[in-house]
Formats: structure tokens, sequence, C-alpha cells
């Protein structure tokens, strides 16, 4: 995978992960109802996108081609 | 002995520690300016990722979050989500920004769109912002730290005194030993507030409360609105959490305390701190949850939403002595942690932003005692800003730590536009933080948006325009920065 296209893929799962947790999108979920794992519904969901960015990010980071190089220059 | 007794004598326990670990993370380090603002390039993963979550994990997030919590309900989750993405574009610029730095030997924001545009302006304005923004910055972090050992002792040590010896440490670890100091103390900051910030926000939910989900429950039978974004009975509207939201994000690593790490760390390293990242975020949680639990237990009007976490510690909960002076420490560890990062960085931007443009070709001796003593004079006029400041001072300050965000069209358009020229990026600048000003103090918001957008707007439009009106750049400035990788392989194979 060349650096560009890695960039790409990067910048496209910070944003598909980020825009649930703005408006529009946040508004289809804005309630504290039903209370989830002891947290109102629409506090859980960020939490919830947050869990799964990081998971993304670490799985990335394992892609990622420019990671494969030696690192004592840069 | 009495509670306050044991409050004073952890917190001063804690402020020993404190400078005890920056003067010997300093120590016999040698007195080199590349020390001094950047640690030699060289601070590991740890560290890095103390000095970043400690300087978003200030007095703002342990005082502040629950205030946020317990006065505007839903809103104050906008405080999880900027901190967790805001970070993520550092994993593409911050490695690139490494790069520029260590090619052209910088360690500031004013340096770095000096080299880029040519341009003694530039450097000039974006360290004056930064000074204000940082002030301003620094007396919230003062106000909390005296704040705290003045409730704490029951009102023994006044506000000046407990401003003076809690920041006064940080003016002398960070003077004496630059940033090593500063992110080692991080480190130990960092800890003691994470540990404390779970204990306390679990104590405080298990005793009013019982369990999050009956407290929960109970909030939003008796305040229907106040746990959504927009409703009858919320505090925000959905527009201006959005864009409270996305000025928060994009100005998070505009911050110059947070945007010269990239020349701190190596690569691996920049990359590896935003992927744990999201985890200091998720810290913020139990900060939220005591906020939450106040509501019902304190009426609101009886306390400033500010300072609702250690009232609730010392008037309302039944806790020993020793606890609620960890809970002193941990605060003063949140405060101080951002305050180090600051106090550095402020030293830095106005050394290479404003003395090396007036004074270019500084000897490295002068430069290094210039730095110092910034640190101490920068500290001193925060301190007195602090304790004395008027209303008009405060506005001004309020006015620059907006305009922060203001900053980020001129970097992302260093790195990545060609055609951006000196010409726009001020017009750009100076009128994104006009717009800002404006609607920040004197008009009322458009639409709900938050003004730090409407700058941005404005900002954005006029760099562009004005950019294709004037001359472009020297090409050999601008391949030093978007096309950074071709010339430093070119540059390898030519030696």
């Amino acid at each position: 995978m060349k650096k560009r296209t890695f960039n790409t893929i990067f910048i496209t799962v910070s944003v598909l992960a980020f825009l649930p947790l703005i408006f529009p999108l946040y508004g289809l979920v804005d309630s504290p109802m039903p209370i989830t794992l002891g947290l109102p519904f629409n506090f859980f969901w960020v939490i919830l996108w947050i869990l799964i960015v990081f998971t993304a990010v670490v799985i990335l980071y394992f892609l990622d081609p420019t990671n494969k190089i030696r690192e004592d220059e840069d | 002995m009495q509670d306050w007794q044991y409050a004073l004598i952890i917190m001063l326990a804690y402020l020993a520690i404190a400078l005890f670990i920056g003067l010997w993370a300093g120590k016999g380090r040698g007195g080199s300016v590349s020390e001094f603002a950047v640690a030699g390039r060289t601070l590991g993963m740890l560290v890095t990722a103390c000095l970043m979550g400690g300087a978003v994990f200030s007095a703002f997030s342990f005082l502040g979050a629950p205030g946020w919590a317990f006065d505007r309900g839903a809103p104050a989750y906008y405080i999880i989500v900027y901190t967790a993405f805001g970070i993520l574009p550092w994993y593409i610029i911050g490695p690139k920004i490494r790069k520029i730095g260590v090619r052209l030997d910088l360690y500031t924001v004013s340096g770095f769109l000096f080299e880029r545009f040519r341009n003694k302006t530039i450097p000039i304005l974006i360290a004056i912002i930064a000074l204000f923004a940082f002030v301003q910055y620094l007396a919230t972090q003062m106000k909390g730290m005296a704040y705290i050992f003045n409730i704490m002792t029951e009102g023994r040590v006044p506000i000046w005194l407990g401003a003076l010896i809690a920041y006064g440490i940080v003016v002398i670890y960070v003077a004496t030993g630059g940033l090593r100091a500063a992110a080692w103390s991080d480190v130990f900051q960092v800890m003691l507030m994470v540990v404390i910030s779970w204990v306390v926000g679990i104590a405080v939910v298990l005793q009013l409360h019982g369990n999050t989900t009956s407290m929960f429950s109970r909030i939003a039978e008796e305040r229907p609105g106040f746990l959504e974004i927009g409703a009858e009975g919320s505090t925000m509207s959905p527009a201006a959490y959005t864009t409270t939201i996305l000025v928060s994000l994009i100005g998070l690593l505009m911050w110059p305390h947070l945007f010269s790490k990239s020349y701190s760390s190596k690569p691996k390293t920049i990359k590896r701190t935003v992927l744990v990242y999201p985890i200091f975020a998720l810290f913020l949680i139990p900060l939220l949850l005591a906020g939450f639990a106040a509501i019902g237990a304190v009426q609101s009007g009886e306390v400033v939403p500010d300072e609702i976490l250690p009232y609730l510690i010392t008037n309302v909960l039944q806790m020993p002595g020793w606890l609620y002076g960890l809970v002193g420490a941990g605060a003063l560890a949140a405060a101080m942690s951002s305050a180090d990062a600051i106090t550095h960085s402020a030293s830095m931007e106005f050394t290479n932003g404003i003395i090396h443009q007036v004074k270019p070709d500084m000897p490295e001796r002068t430069t290094l005692v210039t730095m110092r003593t910034a640190v101490v004079v920068i500290g001193g006029a925060a301190y007195l800003v602090t304790i004395f400041g008027g209303q008009g001072l405060i506005a001004l300050l309020l006015g620059a730590y907006g305009s922060i965000v203001q900053f980020a069209p001129a970097v992302y358009s260093a790195l990545y536009w060609r055609r951006a020229t000196a010409a726009g990026v001020i017009a750009g600048l100076l009128l994104g933080a006009s717009v800002n000003y404006y609607y920040q103090f004197m008009a009322e918001p458009l639409f709900d948006i938050n003004p730090g957008i409407l700058g941005l707007i404005a900002n954005v439009i006029v760099m562009v325009g004005l950019s294709y009106a004037t001359k472009p750049p020297a090409i050999d400035a601008v391949d030093g920065f978007v096309d950074i990788d071709k010339v430093t392989a070119k540059e390898t194979t030519m030696k």
C-alpha cells in the first residue's frame, strides 16, 4: 500500500467514525433512554464510537506502510 | 489532627514530589537550546503520551467538566468527543511536521510558518496571539490551583499564596530543566490524577445515588430535556453543540504547546501516542459522572458550577481528610501538568517568534538565557494577571484564546497547499481573529454557530482569494514543506 492511499483510508475512517457524533446524525440517537450499561443512551453512543475509532486506529497502525521502514533516521 | 491539616500536608507533599521530579529530570543534561526546547528530539512514548495527555487534562477537565455536567447536562459530552477525535489528524501531520522541523531545526509554530512563508509579520502575529491566549490559559489554571488550596484548607491559604506556591514550583522546574522536566513531572501528575478521578467519581456516585442507572433515571425524570441536545429543556442547540465540537477539535493541535510536540518525538512515537490517546478521553468519564451526581444534592445557584467538585467533597460528602487531600493533589496535578507545558511553549514562541525576528543570528548561549528568562517573566506576568487582572484585559485574553483555531488554515496550507502566500495567510489570520472577536463579545451569535467557526470561514475565503491574487511563493520554501519526503530523499542520496 502506498503512503497516499493509507492517508486517504485513515482520513475516511476517522471522518466516518466522527459523523455519528455530530448533528444531523447524532439527532437520531439523542435521547437518554434506554439507559445502557448505566449510562444515558446518547452518552453510551459517544463512548461506543470512541471505542470503535480506537480499535480502527490500532488496526490501521499495523497496516501503515511507513511503520515498516527502519526508524533511526526519519 | 483536623481534616484541613491532612489535606494541607498531602498537597504540600505532592508539590514537593512534583518539584523533585522536575529538577531531577532536567539535571545534568547540559545547556543546549535543542535540549531545552525539544529535549534533544528524542522523547519516548510514555513521556510524549503523558505530555499530550497532561496538557488536555487541565484544571478545565478537573473543575470545568463536572461543572458542565452539573450545570448544562448532555452538552458536556462535547469535551469527550473533541478530546478523542482532535488528536487524530496528528497521525498524518505530526510525522510530517517532525520531518520538516528536523531539516530546518524548528521548535515552534512561529518558526514553522516563518520558514514556509518567509515573512516576518507572520511569526510575530502568531507569537502575540499565542502569548495572550497562553496567559489566559495560565490564569485559569492558577485560579484552579489557588481555589483548591483555599477550599481544602477551609480558607486558611489565601488565593494569592496558593497560586504563588503551586505555580512558582512550575516556573522553577521549567526554567531550569526545560521540556524534559515538564515531561517527566507530567508522567507523575497524569498517573496521579487518573487514579484520583476514578476513585472520586465512583465514590461520589455511590454515596449519593447507589449506582449510575438510578442516578440517570432520576435526572431524566426530574429534568426532561436536560440529558438531550436541542430538545425542550436542553441547554444547547444542535448547531451550537456541533460547531463547538468542531472548533475545539480543529483547534486542539493548533495550540503551540501541542503542535510543537511534533518536533520532540519520532514519527512512531507520535503515531503510538495517537493510538493510546482516546483512553485519555475516557478518563474524563468519572469527572462527568461526579458532576451529574451533584444534581439534586446541590441546588444550582448555591455554588459556581466550576467549583462543584471540591464543593461536593468538602461540604456534601462524608470523606476522611486524607482522601480529600488526595483530591486536592489530583486537581493541582491537573492544573500544573497543563501549566508547565504552556509556560514552556510560551517562552519558546516568544523567543523564536518575536526576539529572533528582531535580532536574527543570536548566539546559542544568549538564546538559551532568553528562553529561561522568558519562562520567569511570562510566568510572573500571568501570575499578576490572575491576581489583579481587570475586565478589559480579560476580554482581550479570551479573544486571543478563541483565536488559536485561526492558525489552522495557515498550518494546513503550509503543509499541503503550494499556492498559499504570506499575504493570504496574514489577511486570513487577522480577519478570522476579528470575526471571532466580534461574534464572541459584540454581536449575537449567527444561527447559533460558534464564533470560531464563523472566523474560520472568513479566514479560509480571504486566504484562498488573496493567495491567488498575489505572486506564488518561492519554490524551494514550498518544496521543503509540501514535498518534504522528496526533498529529504534527495538530500540523503546526495550525501
